[in-house]
């Protein structure tokens, strides 16, 4: 216990003091704050272009739509010059369309829109132009015409023009709420979806990142030829706890930091939202789904239990192999099983109740972050979560089990990587 | 008399199909200067990995200091100096040293005060500069060792294994060795070191083991082990160039078992029943110089070579690996 203590300080202080760990540790939340505020600054302040009502708008119609769409894209974007409208006969619309197309290629317009017999129908009207990818665009675009033709064949049935206007001036947004078996969460659905997603990301980069560093340590003392000395004052297993634990408290140092300066970054929300030109109203919007005491219990057990599970193989592997060149091949099964479960994220993340999203929820090595992203997404009944824990604990100590077998006889042993019947036979032998 | 340092009893250890060492006994006497001797692939370092509990054996028992010694206390009595070595390379020096020292149940302040005291002593704490802040990698290969052998002392062990201690040691470190390795036995501990370098061995050893193929060939004090062989052999230096007569001497299988040619020095062997005087006259009349004849007991260089050698013939022929 004392030894282990010992290499547990040794592997803290080691890691805490390294220049990298204050630039994550600093840059971490900036980027976390960076990748919440972004979304909003972007939803707050995507307009579309500003040169919306540059285009041209080839009529085949036959009728005003083409005049009345014009007038109200001009209204879209004042500074911006007029569409240029183009009626045509629907035989001609090929020709206007080619010549079209030259002029957004010489800069003349940014792209051009063909109303024809379909518009009319309403089944459909074609854009191309430089923007054509810009999906507010091309939402704002279609807006337009659909109203354009809705005034159009309401004032045909004799409704008055300016009741028009007023009639289909529609803005509507959605606001969303999320409702779990305890009623209503505070939070919109889309703050949880990011929550949950946020959550799952933050254990796998804690995982993926810190789980490196323990094989490429392990990988240091062999190649440093310290292991020898050190296994001569203390049992490999006691080396290999003292070393996962050791990172383990790097990672919850640097989450809680994290935590603290995203806390404090919330509480500033408002003047630092303002500076990337988010209105307040936008800014009180955003809201930190609440987690329950409970919740953030079984949060930090998956987190832990799931560290030292790949923690546990990732040190294995380190110990298994001899030189750089090997150790990044030896660990592709392990970064397989993680990466596993970075890839069922998205399925999952759409529809967290399936049977796939319960049986990841359920194996060891993808539970640590399946389960919290679905306790984020969805109510959870306690026996599951439970049931969850106790899987990645067996998983954790067969790891724990298989690597110390792995490490004990590994860390001595140099040459080429094992295959996987040396392998099996030095967990025999261990 | 105390308990004896070291007691390896009839342990074998195998490596798959090899067998590295095979049936070892032996017994290091407390306060000794023990040399474990043998070519290289002799299982000199499995034996040490054995005793420090590094590895298991597969079959036989090891106590230290009386006790068995997977007893954790008796680790932090030993202090190890492995053949390859190695430190942390992004550590400081301190907190490297305090790292051991700690692991050996060390208090962090005593360690501090032990480490200040032996960077001063082997002068890495200078006017200008105080290397006990550098980062190992920023000393030379020099300075490495000797951290490393503060590392192995820092903790006062009452048992120094040290596996091939003078290899890649310049004259004046291998000078400084073993002055340590000679305060040490005068400070009542014991040190075991492996060499296949035997005239150290000669030197420094109070007792000696020879292993081969991972077999005991011999043990037991050096004055011990070479009375036993009698005084068979002659040392005989020549001046001059009349090597060819010589070595035709040298070549008579009557008188010679086995001559040692070290250009101006020969290590002779002689056959058995011959004479030496019949010896000195046959050179004498082959009209060499010479400056030394000298009956003698047989080096520790000799009886190896005689005993690993004789020993690797008979498992040539017994067909055995």
């Amino acid at each position: 216990m004392r030894k282990m203590f010992v290499v547990f300080k040794r592997e803290y202080l080691e890691r805490v003091r390294s220049k990298w760990f204050l630039v994550a540790t600093i840059l971490g939340p900036v980027f976390l704050g960076l990748i919440t505020v972004l979304p909003i600054a972007l939803a707050s302040k995507t307009k579309s272009s500003d040169q919306l009502s540059n285009v041209i708008i080839i009529d085949a119609t036959g009728s005003d739509l083409g005049s009345r769409v014009q007038q109200s894209l001009a209204a879209t974007t004042p500074q911006a010059p007029v569409p240029q409208l183009r009626a045509v006969k629907a035989e001609h619309v090929a020709a206007a369309e080619r010549r079209a197309t030259t002029d957004v290629m010489g800069h003349e317009a940014l792209g051009y829109m063909v109303l024809d017999a379909n518009t009319t129908a309403g089944k459909e009207m074609r854009y191309a132009g430089r923007n054509a990818t810009a999906l507010i665009d091309v939402d704002n675009i279609e807006r337009i015409v659909r109203q354009s033709l809705l005034a159009q064949r309401l004032e045909r049935e004799g409704i008055d023009a300016s009741r028009v206007a007023a009639l289909t001036a529609v803005k509507l947004n959605a606001k969303t709420e999320k409702i779990t078996d305890k009623g209503k969460e505070g939070a919109s659905g889309i703050a949880s979806f990011f929550f949950g997603y946020g959550i799952a990301l933050v254990l796998y980069m804690m995982i993926a990142i810190y789980g490196q560093s323990i094989m490429r340590g392990v990988l240091e003392e062999k190649t440093t030829r310290v292991a020898e000395v050190v296994v001569s004052s203390v049992k490999p297993d006691t080396l290999l706890a003292g070393k996962i634990l050791g990172s383990g408290l790097v990672a919850v140092t640097q989450v809680t930091a994290w935590l603290a300066m995203t806390f404090l970054m919330y509480q500033a929300r408002g003047p630092i939202l303002q500076k990337f030109g988010v209105p307040a109203i936008a800014s009180a919007s955003l809201k930190i789904p609440s987690v329950a005491p409970l919740v953030g219990v079984a949060l930090l057990l998956f987190f832990v239990l799931g560290f030292i599970l790949y923690a546990a193989l990732f040190g294995a592997v380190g110990a298994m192999v001899s030189n750089q060149e090997d150790v990044q091949q030896a660990a592709t099964p392990v970064m397989l099983l993680l990466i596993t479960s970075l890839i069922f994220m998205q399925p999952i993340l759409l529809n967290p109740s399936n049977t796939l999203a319960k049986v990841m929820s359920w194996m060891p090595f993808s539970a640590p972050l399946m389960m919290p992203l679905r306790m984020a997404l969805i109510a959870i009944p306690w026996y599951e979560i439970v049931g969850a824990l106790l899987s990645v604990a067996v998983g954790c100590w067969i790891a724990i089990w298989l690597s110390a077998r792995i490490y004990r006889v590994g860390l001595l042993m140099y040459g080429k990587k094992p295959s996987m019947r040396e392998l099996g036979r030095w967990i025999q032998r261990a | 008399m105390s308990e004896p340092a070291v007691r390896i009893s009839n342990v074998t250890k195998r490596f798959d199909a090899t067998v590295a060492v095979r049936d070892l006994s032996l017994v290091v006497p407390t306060g000794s200067v023990y040399g474990l001797l043998g070519p290289n692939g002799a299982g000199k370092t499995t034996t040490i990995r054995m005793m420090l509990d590094i590895i298991g054996p597969d079959s036989g028992t090891i106590s230290i200091f009386g006790r068995p010694h997977l007893d954790p206390s008796v680790l932090d009595k030993i202090g190890y100096l492995p053949e390859e070595r190695g430190l942390y390379k992004k550590m400081q020096v301190r907190r490297v040293l305090r790292f051991l020292a700690e692991l050996k149940g060390v208090p962090p302040k005593e360690a501090d005060k032990r480490i200040n005291r032996w960077l001063d002593r082997l002068g890495l704490i200078t006017d200008e500069k105080d290397w006990g802040n550098a980062k190992i990698d920023e000393l030379s290969r020099g300075m490495q060792q000797k951290v490393q052998f503060i590392g192995t002392l820092v903790h006062e062990p009452d048992l120094v294994i040290l596996d091939e201690p003078f290899s890649g040691l310049d004259p004046i470190n291998s000078q400084a060795l073993k002055d340590t390795v000679l305060e040490l036995k005068r400070d009542g501990k014991t040190v075991i070191f492996s060499t296949h370098l035997m005239d150290n061995a000669e030197r420094l050893c109070d007792s000696v083991c020879i292993i081969a193929h991972g077999e005991k060939v011999l043990d037991g004090e050096v004055a011990a082990v070479k009375e036993s062989r009698g005084t068979r052999s002659v040392a005989l230096s020549i001046d001059g160039d009349a090597r060819d007569g010589v070595r035709g001497v040298l070549q008579d299988r009557r008188l010679v078992a086995r001559a040692d040619d070290q250009n101006r020095f020969f290590e002779i062997e002689l056959a058995t029943g011959a004479d030496p005087q019949e010896l000195l006259n046959r050179l004498i009349a082959s009209g060499a110089r010479i400056r030394r004849f000298e009956l003698v007991s047989p080096s520790l260089h000799q009886i190896f070579l005689e005993r690993v050698g004789a020993q690797g013939v008979e498992l040539g022929m017994s067909g055995h690996a």
